[in-house]
């Protein structure tokens, strides 16, 4: 079973990658992949916590143009499964898997760098056999690009597969108890970066009403974070119509596509 | 171009979806910093472009010119790339330079939108209600979120087929509705990240204060009375602010907080 478990971990761990540059189904953001995680591993709630911790640091982390970012889902993956093999207690579980995950996460950014590099040859291979004619065998040389980003996140998942456990094992009875309550603290800190980067991006100044309204509601009123979204929903939905109404030319533009656009408002 | 006038006819609904998801597989995977996502191109679209093209000659040519350097959300590709083949099936190899302009000329706009709605805004709301559910042990958000994605995925397959039947001119009006749209998201992306801070972010001071027999519990007595979530508020503006110095890198900021973290659990100042 045991076995089993691993071998899931670390597929889960290849296709990850190839599916947030690909398809974008199961994505690698934390959440999904640690739903995906805590099924394998038969512990949902548990995962689900760790994978809640990484996805709010992961916020605001967009690997957009080709830039390379820590790699969340890598550390939500390595976390959970050493965090469920060594504890049984939640707060230990995540103090564990963010020890565990947030350096593996790091040295993601790495590895994808190695991984781009190591594909300017695949890209040089498949145009020489196409000029050569070889049009089968370029299709075939393309298949090695997935294969090189599959293995910089399939090979670092299993070397914790087989070690993590037994380091941590061994860690836990020399570590003090400040040190893991720490990193539980920390933890509950650190979705600050994922929401302070993500500012960063957004038009923070031009529409810190909504910023503070969100705010209000939810630190006065204490309404969960759907009912809120909601409410933004309604708010964005409002500017929208209002904006497509006031300008003409937009509007009219935008008459021939209305199914196309319509299809997004589902979100 | 006698030649290319039958093999128009033969494109099939069926060839463009197998390449739309051909190209959907491969998008980033072959990405690298020469020509980015070039190689996908010419991955998705070879089996499409090998019934168009029938002389090798074309082919070949078709083919080095989609080796060109190309990068766009992969989304948003879709579309530039269904136009592609729509032109290249119209007028055959001699489209080339008409197929790399436009291609050129329109990944840069689209990005720009695309990258903002698809891999910050998506993110961002469905992070914040998944992550947040998850932080009490509830897989629901998550699961929404993989569904939507599925939704999504059908939806790219059908925007590859509209870039092939309205090709440019869909295309270059997409423009402004897409910018109203990405302010519209930012709108409903802010009021969900306000709410996230109280929300997610915790810190307990276990300090208390003591004047001979009264003994006053900092956190519930005076800081919550003063406004709920003050620490973490004050904790984001900080990192809002360290982030925009651009002083620290972003991995050092996450250590210096585990940090923190670590030297406030030893004194007791704050707990789980």
């Amino acid at each position: 079973m045991e076995i089993i478990q691993a071998i899931l971990i670390v597929a889960l761990a290849f296709w990850m990658v190839l599916d947030q540059q690909g398809f974008v189904i199961t994505t690698w953001f934390p959440s999904i992949i640690g739903m995906i995680a805590g099924f394998i591993m038969g512990d949902v709630p548990t995962a689900m916590v760790i994978a809640g911790t990484f996805q709010l640091m992961a916020l605001g982390v967009a690997n957009i143009g080709g830039s390379s970012v820590p790699n969340y889902g890598l550390a939500t993956l390595v976390g959970i499964y050493v965090a469920i093999r060594t504890t049984g207690d939640i707060e230990n579980a995540k103090a564990i898997a963010l020890a565990v995950g947030v350096p593996v996460g790091m040295l993601g950014i790495q590895l994808d760098v190695l991984g781009k590099i190591l594909n300017s040859y695949v890209s040089h291979a498949a145009q020489k056999a196409l000029n050569e004619g070889k049009f089968a065998k370029m299709n075939r040389i393309f298949w090695i690009g997935p294969l090189i980003f599959g293995l910089t996140t399939a090979i670092p998942t299993l070397l914790c597969v087989i070690f993590g456990d037994k380091i941590v094992k061994v860690l836990l009875d020399v570590v003090p108890k400040w040190f893991t309550d720490g990193l539980s603290i920390a933890g509950s800190m650190l979705p600050v970066v994922g929401i302070a980067l993500l500012l960063q991006f957004m038009p923070v100044k031009k529409y810190l009403t909504m910023l503070l309204i969100g705010f209000v509601i939810s630190a006065y009123l204490g309404l969960p974070i759907l009912g809120i979204a909601i409410l933004g929903f309604a708010f964005a939905y409002y500017f929208f119509t209002q904006k497509m109404n006031s300008t003409p030319a937009a509007a009219a533009a935008g008459n021939g596509n209305t199914s196309v656009e319509g299809d997004e408002f589902d979100e | 171009m006698s030649n290319a006038e039958p093999a128009t006819n033969n494109v099939t609904k069926r060839d463009i979806r197998a390449a739309a998801i051909r190209y959907m597989f491969m998008a980033c995977n072959t990405f690298n910093y020469e020509n980015q996502q070039a190689p996908a191109v010419v991955f998705g679209l070879n089996k499409v472009l090998r019934k168009i093209h029938k002389k090798d000659e074309d082919y070949k040519a078709s083919l080095n010119n989609h080796f060109n350097y190309f990068n766009t959300t992969t989304w948003m590709a879709n579309l530039l790339l269904g136009a592609s083949v729509a032109m290249e099936q119209k007028d055959g190899i001699q489209s080339k330079d008409a197929v790399q302009a436009f291609k050129t000329g329109m990944m840069g706009p689209l990005a720009g939108v695309g990258d903002t709605l698809v891999w910050v805004l998506y993110p961002t709301i469905m992070g914040s209600i998944a992550g947040y559910m998850g932080l009490q042990g509830n897989p629901t958000g998550a699961i929404i979120w993989l569904l939507l994605n599925i939704v999504f995925f059908f939806f790219r397959i059908k925007l590859f087929d509209v870039g092939h039947t309205s090709g440019l001119k869909l295309i270059t009006a997409l423009g402004d509705r897409l910018n109203i749209f990405t302010e519209a998201a930012s709108i409903m992306g802010l009021t969900v990240v306000g709410a996230l801070i109280p929300a997610v972010v915790k810190m307990n001071i276990q300090l208390k204060y003591q004047t001979g027999e009264v003994t006053l519990p900092i956190q519930t007595e005076i800081l919550d009375k003063i406004m709920p979530a003050l620490l973490p508020a004050v904790l984001t503006l900080v990192v809002y602010k360290l982030i925009g110095s651009k002083k620290l890198s972003l991995t050092n900021i996450i250590f210096l907080i585990i940090a923190l973290a670590l030297v406030c659990s030893y004194f007791g100042i704050l707990g789980v």
